[in-house]
């Protein structure tokens, strides 16, 4: 059991470290090797007028003349402990976590991350809260009332759902519930410890645009699930006790389907909070996923190389609380583990 | 769904517990109505005992499924009568059905792996079902009723057991748990629907000896049904025989098993393989059956040619070339202490501890023998038959075909042994891939050797499926068209048709209903005369072994307990597990089956006041 839980978290450890090995190289040592140099390198780093001096000053301050052992050593290095910039006669700290310095901004990365997270964060929760318990709760009923009315419709709707992109559905939404009938205001994000009520009325048509997208998935996965559950003989078992048809569902037929569902949801969740670029594109919130979306228009490696890190480090996060959950969720992984 | 009977009054009170009358169970389906049950009536007495049996299709199982009122929900169409302790099962609302579901009767089923839910305590599954029917009762109360009833059935430790998970109890120990499911409410009957198919010889005995126990001691009534006449025969009072949804035969059980009436019955009892028939006797039989047969003139010239084997098998698929002619006096085939170790995988830092499937075996088998490896599920024989194969490589000792050690070959020069041996699997559903016509299914292996003629492959593989007894215009049909025993059949073409010279058949009937049993294993016997085979056949069921086997291996554990020629190993077994196994094999005949029972407990008896001691 024990061993299990260890074995888990130094799996995520070490897929930790081999994303930051891996987005290490793809931004650091492929330009090389695509014929960059490293002045090349260093001048994306000053800005829009770059002088002989400013380049030499980078390539010194993030030590891109050093061997590339070197680099990724500082790298990491600064992760843990943090490094200290030269810039010109000033020395800036960037304390642990540090990501380095946006090129364009200047301004450290990973507080920048930090000052977006809530908006994303609720983002995320939020729509993970209303597509779990809408899919599942649709995918339920579709199940149980296979063939009928509500299941065709529901069915179909998901398939919409599935097919449809957040930058369809949201601008749809937009223009009819914002903006042709006005029931509700202009999505923003306010922040929940300011005005409860603004934040959960901002957050409305981003939650469901979202989850309508990730919901569809749950509903078909959920329906498909139950059903197969329903046929398995311990569901005979469990009637063959005389017990009401309610317990028989939601005791013995829900718990099998949500099992292969909450691994799902894991990733997604992970996923979603690493930056649900569209949806936070579409409503203009200022969440991870635009400060990644802004970064690659202006080729702000260190805030990309930022953002691809700390959404690695969320869906092995995820997965690992997944993995704890499975423990409790289905025993046989126990002993197996 | 189940209202046509509804206007009728509550059934009338009678002494019996469950009465059904004309009942007929229909089926809507694509092709139009199949009726699964026609028309079939019987009482069971309070105390008594009633065995159903049929080979699939035969409606058995609906007729179960109806008294449980369980195809409540679907779109079966019953009517009929049906009173379980006097409750109208059809008339009853849902509510009324529930109350008796588990409560008055209950029900075990067929495959104890499944029928057990996998994500919650046998505990919490036991006490759920008593509490469905005692809302009132408080936890305490359901704990130690749940913990009394697995005691009932005979689980070890059972208040340590109660929170233990399906997985961790081996498949007999779940059906006693499912049995102890069934009790713990006190039904008055209790309806086993092939409560032991799944299940090993033994184990299977110590079941229908539970069963009877319980019967006996809290005046149950007892439903037992199955497709094996020697599993109900110790079992039952009465016996129902039933045939494509209708009662063929009915009566006392000692009356039906030695005078049977319907030649459907006497046909059913001259499948069971019986374990006291020697492989002499049998052999003569299914040969003077041979002759016999009125449309066997083309049989005859076969069994003509057998005295000559070798060159009847030259001509009759001359794709291959034969192979070169072993000495006499030198075994086929030669295995010498083979070993099988498969590591454990221990925590993270534990060691990882060695398990050994197959432990130092060994045994010589010559052209045109018959081996049969017998034992229960983990003896070790499916790896060491797999072993034989080079599916899989021993640990330790030497495998030698036809005087080549081919213990450690390379794949690249094992080629010709892929085509000169070849298994026939348990499975016949999982081992025919269904994506692929059963004439592509056959013919492939030739292709794979090197046979480039697509016509010379078709003309061969409809010889074949004349020759094991099916259409050969099914060439171009999928498996989904074939029924168990016709997919078994399939089966052996594709093993047959690179004229192998050993065939290992891991349990090739026992996934079959006992009449097609008979004939897949009719069909293995003629083949074997007619192509000179060497077979390994290896099955849990004592009483094919024998059937088939010239000489016999036992295993338990990984290690070969008994080894001797068919007859004397049964006639005169020497090792206590072999007893065990032959006392545990079911028998038809209902007194010497109690006589067995008896004996079985004495064994238990002083097994456990050995334990004690």
């Amino acid at each position: 059991m024990i061993t299990y839980l260890l074995r888990r978290l130094g799996a995520g450890v070490l897929l930790l470290a081999v994303v930051t090995l891996v987005t290490f190289m793809i931004f650091y040592v492929v330009p090389r090797m695509a014929g960059q140099t490293t002045e090349q390198l260093a001048t994306m780093y000053v800005g829009k007028a770059p002088t002989e001096e400013a380049i030499q000053a980078a390539i010194a301050r993030y030590n891109l003349d050093e061997p590339v052992v070197v680099q990724f050593w500082e790298f990491v290095k600064a992760i843990f402990v943090g490094a200290d910039y030269t810039f010109g006669n000033q020395v800036t700290q960037c304390s642990a976590p540090c990501f380095g310095y946006s090129f364009q901004t200047y301004q450290e990365v990973f507080p920048e991350i930090i000052r977006r997270l809530p908006v994303t964060l609720s983002l995320a929760l939020g729509a993970g809260v209303v597509w779990l318990v809408g899919g599942v709760g649709i995918g339920i009923i579709s199940a149980i009332k296979k063939g009928s009315i509500f299941d065709r419709v529901a069915m179909g709707l998901a398939l919409a759902g599935v097919s449809l992109p957040v930058f369809f559905t949201g601008l749809l939404a937009l223009a009819f519930v914002v903006h042709a009938w006005g029931i509700l205001p202009t999505p923003e994000y306010t922040p929940i410890t300011e005005n409860p009520f603004a934040w959960l009325v901002g957050m409305i048509l981003p939650w469901l645009t979202l989850a309508f997208l990730q919901g569809a998935q749950y509903a078909r996965q959920t329906r498909a699930g139950m059903l197969e559950t329903m046929g398995e003989d311990y569901i005979r078992t469990a009637r063959a006790k005389g017990l009401s048809e309610r317990r028989v569902i939601f005791k013995h037929g829900l718990r099998p389907t949500l099992t292969p569902i909450v691994t799902i949801f894991g990733l997604d969740i992970g996923l979603v909070l690493g930056g649900a670029v569209l949806t936070e594109s579409v409503y203009s919130l200022q969440g991870i996923g635009r400060y990644a979306v802004q970064a690659i228009v202006t080729s702000d490696l260190p805030v990309i190389l930022g953002v691809t890190l700390f959404s690695a480090f969320f869906i092995v996060l995820c997965n690992l609380i997944v993995d704890l959950l499975y423990v409790w969720v289905d025993p046989r992984v126990r002993v197996s583990g | 769904m189940s209202t046509p009977g509804a206007g009728k009054a509550p059934a009338a009170a009678t002494d019996a517990v469950v009465r059904v009358r004309d009942l007929t169970i229909t089926f809507p389906t694509m092709d139009g109505e199949v009726r699964a049950v026609d028309g079939i009536s019987f009482d069971v007495a309070p105390g008594g005992a009633l065995g159903i049996v049929g080979e699939s299709g035969s409606g058995k199982s609906a007729t179960s499924l109806a008294l449980m009122g369980l195809h409540r929900g679907t779109r079966a169409q019953i009517t009929g009568e049906i009173a379980v302790v006097d409750t109208d099962i059809n008339a009853a609302s849902d509510a009324q059905v529930r109350a008796l579901r588990g409560n008055d009767i209950a029900m075990v089923f067929q495959d104890p792996m499944s029928a057990l839910h996998p994500q919650y305590t046998i505990g919490n599954q036991i006490v759920e079902a008593y509490r469905s029917h005692h809302p009132e009762a408080s936890k305490a109360d359901a704990r130690k009723r749940a913990v009394d009833a697995l005691d009932r059935v005979g689980i070890p430790e059972p208040a340590r057991r109660f929170n233990s998970y399906p997985h961790e109890f081996s498949g007999g120990m779940r059906q006693r748990v499912l049995i102890a499911m069934g009790l713990v409410c006190e039904p008055r009957v209790l309806l086993a629907d092939e409560p032991t198919t799944a299940l090993d010889v033994t184990v299977q005995a110590q079941i229908l000896d539970l069963l009877d126990d319980l019967r006996r001691d809290l005046g149950m009534s007892l439903i037992l049904v199955s497709h094996d006449l020697a599993v109900v025969a110790g079992s039952v009072d009465e016996v129902l025989v039933m045939q494509k949804g209708k009662v063929v035969e009915r009566g006392d059980v000692s009356d039906v098993l030695a005078r049977p009436e319907h030649p459907y019955t006497q046909a059913l009892l001259a499948a069971v393989p019986r374990v006291e028939v020697s492989r002499a006797q049998r052999r003569a039989q299914v040969r003077a059956e041979r002759v016999h047969a009125p449309d066997s003139a083309a049989e005859d010239a076969r069994i003509a040619a057998s005295d000559a084997p070798a060159a009847e098998a030259g001509e009759s698929l001359s794709v291959m070339e034969s192979g070169a002619e072993i000495e006499a006096g030198e075994p086929l085939l030669k295995v010498e202490n083979v070993r099988m170790r498969f590591k454990v995988r221990g925590g993270m830092l534990a060691q990882g501890q060695d398990f050994y499937a197959v432990d130092d075996v060994s045994f010589e088998l010559r052209q045109g023998e018959t081996l049969g490896i017998v034992g229960e599920s983990g003896s070790g024989k499916s790896t060491l038959s797999r072993m034989v194969m080079r599916l899989l490589q021993p640990t330790e000792g030497r495998v030698t075909f036809e005087g080549r050690d081919i213990t450690r070959m390379a794949d690249r020069q094992l080629r010709p042994l892929r085509r000169d041996v070849q298994m026939i699997f348990q499975n016949p559903y999982s081992s025919l891939n269904p994506r692929i016509t059963i004439g592509d299914s056959i013919g492939t292996a030739l292709r794979v050797q090197g046979e480039r003629n697509r016509q010379t492959i078709k003309n061969a593989v409809r010889d074949l499926l004349d020759r094991v007894g099916l259409e050969p215009e099914h060439y171009n049909r999928f498996p989904h068209a074939f029924s168990g025993g016709q997919r078994q059949r399939i089966a052996i073409a594709r093993a047959l048709i690179l004229r192998p010279k050993l065939i290992i058949c891991d349990e090739p009937v026992s996934a079959l209903d006992v009449s097609t049993q008979d004939q897949v294993l009719r069909l293995l016997a003629e083949l074997q005369d007619d192509f000179d085979l060497t077979l390994i056949f290896v099955a849990h069921d004592l009483a094919v072994v024998r059937q088939v086997s010239d000489r016999v291996l036992v295993m338990r554990k990984g290690k070969v307990v008994e080894e001797g020629e068919g007859d004397s190993v049964y006639e005169n077994p020497q090792h206590e597990y072999t007893k065990q196994l032959l006392t545990a094999a079911p028998v038809l005949d209902p007194a010497e089956a109690r006589s067995l029972r008896a004996e079985r407990a004495r064994a238990r008896g002083t097994e456990e006041s050995a334990a004690a001691s």
